[in-house]
């Protein structure tokens, strides 16, 4: 009897994979840096990419060769890529779509990186689809030459000034590697939205240091009111709060060194900040049976006024703007950054920042017919599915909506006046890291795990 | 004597009427208790299949529906493809199940009442995969199923399930053939029947329930399937009503708990009416009664 | 009769089919599995030969050790519960509601039907503590007593696991030893009553001695299923909390596809079948002794 494999975690761990950027406006000049540093770099992979790839060596003439389909595989839960895509190859994209049409398929997103790693294995990868969960394995499949450069090949489309530098420096993190092999369909920063009613009644402003933020949930619980929300069944709502205090704590680039070795998430400066979290745990700040919650009533709770604050990212603001899911009103949902942490490396208006799940393309089978495709998606890609879908993504915005709901701008503005940006907790973690960091999110939450002993497994998992 | 033999197992019961209801009493507030562990979660998925969103999510766990309407249905067909995914599911199963009866009985003819040298190894090999986790074996096939470019059609699916219900059914084929008398076949032998013959017009009648059993145990095993489907069914198209269910989960792990339970109800529906039917067959079968456990 | 019944051509005709699939979907696989063993990789990573290390790393392994620990348990515990339990509701079948128990027997075998999905949420939902007080605790509360958090300690996950397969569960193996004891036949259960043989005696003496072949097959059925637990676990619990629930097929799946070690996972499926084997074999061993006894 082995029917079902179901969701419980694999949805929501490859779900929200993905995250990325880094210092967005800090790396303002560094991106400068880099993309020069690609300039320099892309002469020499480009040819690579020419002498594995047939199309590019054939004549100019030859305009028409490449696949003569484009396919699109993704994962099915997510409706809207392929409802854009969709969308252009009837209007914007008509003539790359008449030279090879589209031909989307999905499969379960329970179960992705299982699925894209047999297709993969088979060499067998859609010329568009969906990355894969876990950076790791998106960085086996870039090792194994099967991801197609996107700097290069946007740079040989002149579009390369398409994507937003913030967007493209996400990426770039995402897979540790200086060029891009993902284009950012989606863009999403993280903080806590809070019940802003809640918040005056109590006389409480939106905390600015992780001290505030404490002494907030304190007044809250006194009150009778439920301080945080968090999906502790999924794991990674809690998790997320670790890597933010740790990067407001010990600066961006605090988990990437312990990636790189340099640190361990158990050295006492790093405890600390899973202690403080499993503080308000053990305080019984996110409620009674935490690990019980899942992504579904934990929405459900914070727009039925069964909560204060709710640590969740930017794509959540379609069900703030559902009437039929909020009733505590769409005014009432606010936005605070995640709190500074006193005396701490990084600043407030460093945002915790992801690229939902991006897009690649294969290097097999790439040819003139899939470059006309990358190039209109690129060029047309962010105006079609902001309009649409009200999906904020890293290509840059020829012609902004008037009508943005104000969540949705509120969104925009904080990217547009983030001072960086940085990765999640399990951003460079190990499959095995990750794994078992959110697994155990939930014992945080409910106060049954500590601080050092949650460090510990995580650490013991990513070093494998 | 007709009128009271129904007594006659219990002397005490025309003394003490009142007696034996008390003594039965407890058999009964155990039954009662039973049926309703069964049916209630039956009842809440059906009337689950009636909720809205935020009925699942507010309201308690025993609440009724606030409505009747059909549009959790309407939406598990529409934008949910069910009906496709259940069309999918019969192409798959039923030709599966076919040919697992058919393979399974004919070998457990051969390895349990036929004669010859090395029959009982054979059986053990059978029944050693009865152990295999599936999973073992998914990453071989899938490459095997790709170089034979079988992935993107159904077959993949069918050829998958007919090996996978094999160690079972034979298993369980020579388990009931062996309950069959010797003498039986002995006296087909001297009518001059050949072994066709015999597993056709002796052997077949007489384990018919025990067909119909496995049958039932297999159709469950195969309709339930998700981990052979979900990661032989590559493209959307081919999905089966399990896989299929899965499509009411968001990327982020939101859940459609409306459509789903319509798409569940109306799965678990139509595996009810087959569950009937068979049982029904199985039942006939039993009261003819020719097999000893 | 020999030369009939050991016709080759015949046996060949009959078995071929189902050993020629069995063989190549099955076998081969198992095979082909089993060499990844000695391999370290994934097909996008390539394998690279490390001799036996996996199966050294397999025994230092704390958290395999642990997953198998928590799949002996759980198997040994469903397995006497369920097969026990649907012993029990087969006897009450045949003995107390007889031809009545058509309706029953269906009703209590219905919930196999159900898709894993939706009794997981049935599960979750009847046991929950937060934000709304499921079923279970709502009778805790009226008792007296607080709710309790189900899912949050490994010891009561445990036990909620073991409720749901065996509400799965106790229905269909009431069937499949419901038809073993049918066969019964009548006149032997008369003349033990008559001989004074009742309630429970009768039960141990005649009932159970006669159905012990299809017990038998029962117990490998079960054993062999609860061993390889998957969807069950992965639907409710996930493995959790922590890794506290994680049995070893889900051990092997996370391994295998989601920390991309093809390698070490085939050893890990690879125990587990060994052990499938041996319990099998002890359990079979038995059957075929009785067999020929009875």
């Amino acid at each position: 009897m082995t029917n079902n494999l179901h969701r419980g975690r694999f949805g929501p761990v490859v779900a929200i994979v993905s995250v990325g950027v880094l210092v967005l406006g800090a790396c303002g000049d560094d991106s400068d840096d880099s993309s020069s540093a690609g300039d320099s770099t892309s002469a020499e992979s480009t040819t690579a990419a020419n002498a594995t790839t047939p199309a590019d060596s054939a004549p100019p003439a030859d305009a028409g060769s490449g696949p003569d389909t484009f396919s699109y595989f993704g994962q099915t839960q997510n409706t809207t890529i392929v409802g854009t895509l969709e969308t252009l190859a009837a209007n914007e994209c008509a003539t790359a779509n008449a030279a090879a049409p589209l031909k989307a398929d999905a499969t379960d997103g329970a179960t992705w990186d299982q699925q894209l790693q047999l297709v993969a294995g088979q060499g067998a990868l859609s010329n568009m689809s969906m990355a894969a969960g876990t950076p790791s394995l998106m960085k086996e499949f870039i090792d194994a030459g099967l991801v197609l450069n996107i700097s290069d090949a946007l740079e040989e489309l002149g579009v390369a000034d398409k994507i937003l530098p913030s967007a493209a420096s996400t990426i770039k993190s995402l897979y540790d590697n200086e060029d891009m092999y993902a284009l950012p369909t989606e863009l999403n920063i993280e903080g806590f939205w809070y019940n802003k009613q809640m918040l005056t009644d109590n006389g409480i402003e939106p905390p600015a240091t992780w001290d505030d933020l404490v002494a907030a949930a304190a007044t809250l619980d006194a009150a009778g009111i439920q301080p945080f929300v968090a999906a502790g069944q999924d794991g990674w709502p809690v998790t997320r709060l670790v890597g933010d205090y740790i990067a407001r704590s010990l600066g961006p680039d605090a988990l990437q060194k312990v990636a790189d070795g340099q640190a361990k998430l158990t050295d006492p400066e790093y405890v600390a900040a899973a202690d403080e979290v499993a503080k308000l745990g053990d305080a019984g700040y996110f409620g009674d049976a935490p690990g019980s919650i899942d992504y579904n009533t934990a929405m459900n709770q914070f727009l039925t006024g069964g909560g204060a604050f709710f640590y969740m990212g930017s794509w959540a603001v379609s069900n703030f703007n559902d009437l039929e899911q909020n009733k505590i009103g769409v005014d009432n949902v606010g936005f605070a950054p995640f709190p500074a942490v006193d005396g701490g490396a990084g600043s407030i208006d460093q945002v915790p920042a992801n690229a939902g799940i991006p897009v690649m393309f294969t290097t097999n089978n790439y040819g003139e017919t899939t470059k006309q495709w990358l190039k209109c998606v690129v060029e047309n890609y962010g105006d079609t599915v902001l309009s649409e879908s009200g999906v904020v993504t890293g290509f840059a915005i020829d012609s902004p909506p008037a009508d943005l709901s104000p969540l949705t701008k509120t969104v925009q503005d904080t990217i547009n006046n983030a001072g960086g940006s940085f990765l999640w907790f399990e951003a460079a973690f190990t499959p095995e890291g990750t794994t078992v960091s959110q697994t155990n999110g939930g014992g945080l939450a409910s106060g049954a795990l500590g601080g050092q002993e949650f460090m510990e497994l995580v650490q013991k998992a990513n070093e494998g | 004597m007709a009128v009271t033999s129904q007594h006659l197992a219990d002397p005490a019961s025309s003394v003490a009427q009142p007696m034996k209801f008390l003594r039965r009493l407890p058999v009964r507030a155990g039954l009662t208790l039973l049926l309703v562990i069964e049916i209630y979660p039956i009842v809440w998925l059906l009337l689950g299949s009636f909720k809205r969103q935020d009925e699942f999510l507010s309201e308690p766990f025993w609440a009724l529906p606030r409505s009747w309407g059909l549009r959790n249905y309407s939406e598990a067909f529409g934008e949910g493809g069910l009906g496709t995914y259940i069309r999918n599911s019969v192409i798959v199963v039923f030709p599966s199940l076919f040919l697992i009866l058919l393979f399974g009985v004919a070998a457990g003819f051969a390895l349990e009442i036929m004669v010859w040298k090395g029959r009982g190894t054979v059986l053990l090999m059978f029944l050693a995969g009865v152990m295999v986790p599936t999973q073992m074996i998914l990453l071989p096939l899938f490459t095997a199923y790709f170089d034979l470019k079988l992935t993107g059609t159904l077959w993949p699916l069918v050829i998958t399930y007919v090996a996978i219900g094999m160690p079972l059914t034979v298993f369980l084929m020579a388990t009931y053939l062996r309950a069959i008398p010797k003498e039986m076949f002995e006296a087909a032998t001297i009518d001059g029947a050949g072994v066709f013959r015999m597993f056709w017009f002796v052997a077949l009648p007489m384990v018919r329930n025990a067909i119909f059993t496995v049958g039932l145990v297999q159709f469950f095993f195969l309709w339930n399937d998700l981990l052979i489907s979900l990661t032989f069914t590559t493209s959307a198209d081919q999905r089966t009503v399990q896989v299929g269910l899965l499509n009411f989960t968001g990327q982020y792990g939101a859940r459609d708990y409306g459509p789903m339970f319509a798409g569940i109800a109306v799965s678990v529906l139509g595996t009810l009416i087959i569950y009937l039917f068979l049982n029904q067959k199985v039942m006939k079968g039993l009261t003819a009664g020719s097999v000893k456990g | 009769m020999h030369t009939v019944l050991g016709n080759k051509r015949a046996v060949v005709t009959l078995l071929a089919p189902a050993l020629l699939v069995y063989t190549a979907v099955m076998l081969v696989p198992i095979l082909w599995s089993t060499a990844y063993t000695f391999y370290d990789g994934n097909a996008i990573r390539g394998f690279k030969f490390v001799g036996l290390a996996n199966y050294r790393e397999f025994f230092g392994d704390q958290i395999a050790w642990d997953a198998v620990w928590f799949t002996v348990k759980y198997a040994l515990v469903l397995t006497v519960l369920q097969v026990g339990a649907g012993f029990g509701l087969a006897l009450l079948y045949v003995f107390v509601l007889r031809r009545a128990s058509g309706v029953i027997r269906t009703i209590v075998f219905f919930p196999v039907v159900l898709p894993t999905v939706a009794v997981a949420l049935l599960f979750r939902r009847l046991f929950e503590a937060a934000p709304s007080t499921g079923p279970v605790n709502a009778v805790l509360n009226w008792l007296g007593t607080g709710s309790i958090d189900w899912f949050g300690q490994p010891g009561r996950s445990f036990w909620v696991i073991i409720l749901m397969d065996l509400w799965r569960s106790m229905g269909f193996y009431a069937v499949l030893l419901y038809a073993g004891l049918v066969d019964i036949p009548e006149e032997l259960i008369e003349a033990a009553r008559l001989d004074g043989a009742g309630g429970w005696r009768l039960v141990r003496h005649i009932v159970l001695p006669l159905s012990l072949p299809i017990l038998l097959s029962s117990l490998i059925f079960s054993i062999n299923g609860t061993l390889k637990v998957f969807d069950t676990v992965v639907a409710l619990t996930n493995g959790g909390p922590g890794s506290t629930t994680t049995p070893m097929t889900l051990y092997m799946f996370r391994t295998s596809f989601t920390y991309g070690e093809y390698g070490y996972g085939s050893t890990v499926a690879l125990m587990l079948t060994t052990m499938c084997l041996l319990v099998t074999l002890m359990i079979f061993r038995s059957t075929r002794r009785d067999i020929t006894r009875g």
